[in-house]
C-alpha cells in the first residue's frame, strides 16, 4: 500500500492527523497547479481551502483500486479551479458535468506513484513536454491550465482546426510514451 | 493504440483530447454516449489519458500556500473531528482578504463620493467662472461694437450734427451727432443727477405737423455729472426729424413726455 493509501485508509476513519500529512505531502502540488490556472493567490488558496475540504467530507469517494491517489486529487484540483475560473470570465459551460462531481481514478497504473518520486516525475513530465514543438505545448498548456477546446484554441493561436487536434492528440501520445517508457 | 485500433474505433481518437477536456460539446456528447454504452477499450483508454493528463499538472510550478490557509483547515477539520458532523460550509472561513477587500471597497465607495461631490463643485465654480469670463468677453465684445459704432458716427462725414442747449439757466449744452445708418450718440458733462429714481429720456419730434413726440432711450447721468447716450435704432430718420428733445421722466421714460424739454436741438439735415 502506497503512502497515500495508507494516510486515506486512515482519513476515512476521520483521522486529523491523516488530513495534516495529506495536506503536507501535496498542498504545494496542488495550490501551484490552482496559482496557475487562476492566476490569483487569494482565489487559489480558497479554492484549495475547497478542495481540501472536499477531501475530508468525501474520502470515501475515492478508490484507491482503480487509480493513484495524487492524479485523481489534481484532476480534482484543476476541475476546481477551472470552474471557478469559468465563474469568473463566463466562458463557455463545456466541463460542467465532468467537475460536478467528484472525479473518477486518474489512471489504471496503480505503480505508477510507487515507481518514480514526485520530483522525478516533475523533471520527466517537464522535459517531455519541452520536446514537443512550441505550438503543440501551447496547445496542450491552453487545453490544460486554461480549460479551452479545440475550437477556441485554433481560434487563439490562428491554426486550423484539425491541426490544433492533431497537435494535442499526438503530443498527449508522446507524453504517454515517454512516461512508461520511464516507469 | 495503433491507427488499426482507431479505424475500428474512431472514436479512440478522441479519448486523449476528452480526458484533457479539449473536445467541443458535439464530440464531448459522442464520446460520452459511445462511453455509456460500455465500450470496454475507450473506457480503457481513458484511464490511461486521465492519468497522462493528471501529471500535467507538473508544468505547474510548486507554490506555498500560505500558514493562515494550513490553519484555517486543520481548525475546521478538528472542530468537525471533535462534533463527529461534516464542516459545514459556514465553517468555511471569510478569508482575511474578503474582509480587506470589502473594507477596501468602502473606503473606496466613500473616497469616490467625496471625490465626485468635490469634482462636481470644482465644475460647478470652474463652470460658474468660465460663465463670468463668456459675459465679460461679451460686454466687452459689445463695448467694443459701440465704441466702433460710436466712432464712425462722431467721424463720418455723413452724420448730422445737433447743439442741443438748455431751456434753464445753469446747465451746460449737449451734443449730439446722428448718422442716418448707425444712430445718434449724445453727451455732455456736468449735468445735474435727477433726484430719486427719475431719468432723462430722449425724443424725436418729426416735422409732420400734430405728430407726437416719439419715445427713444432714457438713461441716467453719471454721479459725476457725465451723460452719454448712444441710440444704435432711433424710432425716426434725420430727415423726418425737426427736433431732438431731451425731458426728466420717472423710472423707465413714458410714452409721451410728463415734462417740459429740458433740451433742445434741431434737426437740420445736409
Amino acid at each position: 500500500m502506497s503512502p497515500d493509501a495508507a494516510l486515506i485508509e486512515r482519513l476515512r476513519q476521520r483521522d486529523v492527523c491523516a488530513f495534516e500529512e495529506l495536506y503536507d505531502r501535496h498542498s504545494r502540488i496542488v495550490y501551484g497547479l490552482v496559482l496557475r490556472i487562476l492566476q490569483q493567490a487569494s482565489t487559489a488558496e480558497e479554492v484549495v481551502q475547497d478542495i481540501f475540504l472536499q477531501l475530508w467530507r468525501n474520502a470515501r469517494h475515492y478508490d484507491g483500486a482503480r487509480g493513484p491517489f495524487l492524479p485523481w486529487l489534481l484532476t480534482l484540483a484543476r476541475n476546481r479551479a477551472l470552474d471557478q475560473l469559468r465563474l469568473k470570465s463566463e466562458r463557455q459551460r463545456r466541463r460542467e458535468a465532468q467537475s460536478e462531481q467528484l472525479p473518477a481514478a486518474a489512471g489504471a497504473r496503480p505503480d505508477f506513484e510507487g515507481n518514480l518520486d514526485d520530483q522525478r516525475r516533475a523533471a520527466r513530465v517537464r522535459e517531455l513536454m519541452s520536446a514537443l514543438k512550441p505550438q503543440q505545448k501551447s496547445a496542450i498548456e491552453l487545453a490544460y491550465f486554461e480549460g479551452l477546446s479545440h475550437s477556441e484554441i485554433a481560434t487563439r493561436l490562428g491554426e486550423p482546426l484539425g491541426t490544433v487536434k492533431s497537435w494535442i492528440r499526438n503530443g498527449l501520445l508522446k507524453l504517454k510514451e515517454g512516461l512508461e517508457a520511464t516507469a | 493504440m495503433s491507427s488499426s485500433d482507431t479505424t475500428r474505433d474512431p472514436f479512440l481518437a478522441l479519448i486523449e483530447a476528452y480526458a484533457l477536456g479539449a473536445l467541443d460539446a458535439d464530440e464531448r456528447a459522442s464520446v460520452e454516449a459511445h462511453l455509456a454504452a460500455g465500450c470496454v477499450g475507450c473506457a480503457q483508454s481513458l484511464a490511461q489519458a486521465r492519468s497522462i493528463v493528471s501529471q500535467l499538472a507538473y508544468l505547474a510550478p510548486e507554490a506555498q500556500p500560505t500558514e493562515m490557509l494550513r490553519g484555517r483547515l486543520l481548525k475546521a477539520v478538528r472542530d468537525d473531528a471533535a462534533t463527529g458532523k461534516a464542516p459545514a460550509p459556514a465553517q468555511k472561513a471569510i478569508p482575511f482578504w474578503m474582509w480587506a477587500g470589502a473594507a477596501a471597497a468602502l473606503l473606496l465607495a466613500l473616497y469616490n463620493l467625496y471625490e465626485y461631490q468635490s469634482t462636481r463643485k470644482a465644475i460647478g465654480q470652474a463652470q460658474a467662472a468660465l460663465d463670468a469670463q463668456i459675459q465679460l468677453q461679451r460686454q466687452a465684445a459689445q463695448e467694443l461694437l459701440a465704441a466702433r459704432r460710436e466712432a464712425l458716427i462722431l467721424t463720418d462725414p455723413g452724420s448730422v450734427r445737433i447743439a442741443m442747449p438748455a431751456g434753464k439757466a445753469g446747465l451746460p449744452e449737449l451734443q449730439a451727432t446722428w448718422h442716418a445708418a448707425l444712430g445718434i450718440v449724445i453727451s455732455g458733462e456736468n449735468l445735474p443727477v435727477p433726484g430719486g429714481q427719475r431719468t432723462l429720456q430722449l425724443w424725436l419730434i418729426p416735422k409732420a405737423a400734430g405728430a407726437n413726440p416719439i419715445p427713444s432711450l432714457n438713461v441716467r447721468p453719471e454721479s459725476d455729472g457725465r451723460f452719454h447716450l448712444l441710440v444704435e435704432q432711433p424710432p425716426g430718420q434725420p430727415g423726418d426729424t425737426k427736433l431732438l428733445a431731451i425731458t426728466e421722466e420717472p423710472r423707465g421714460g413714458s410714452e409721451q413726455p410728463t415734462t417740459a424739454p429740458i433740451w433742445v436741438g434741431a434737426v437740420e439735415g445736409k
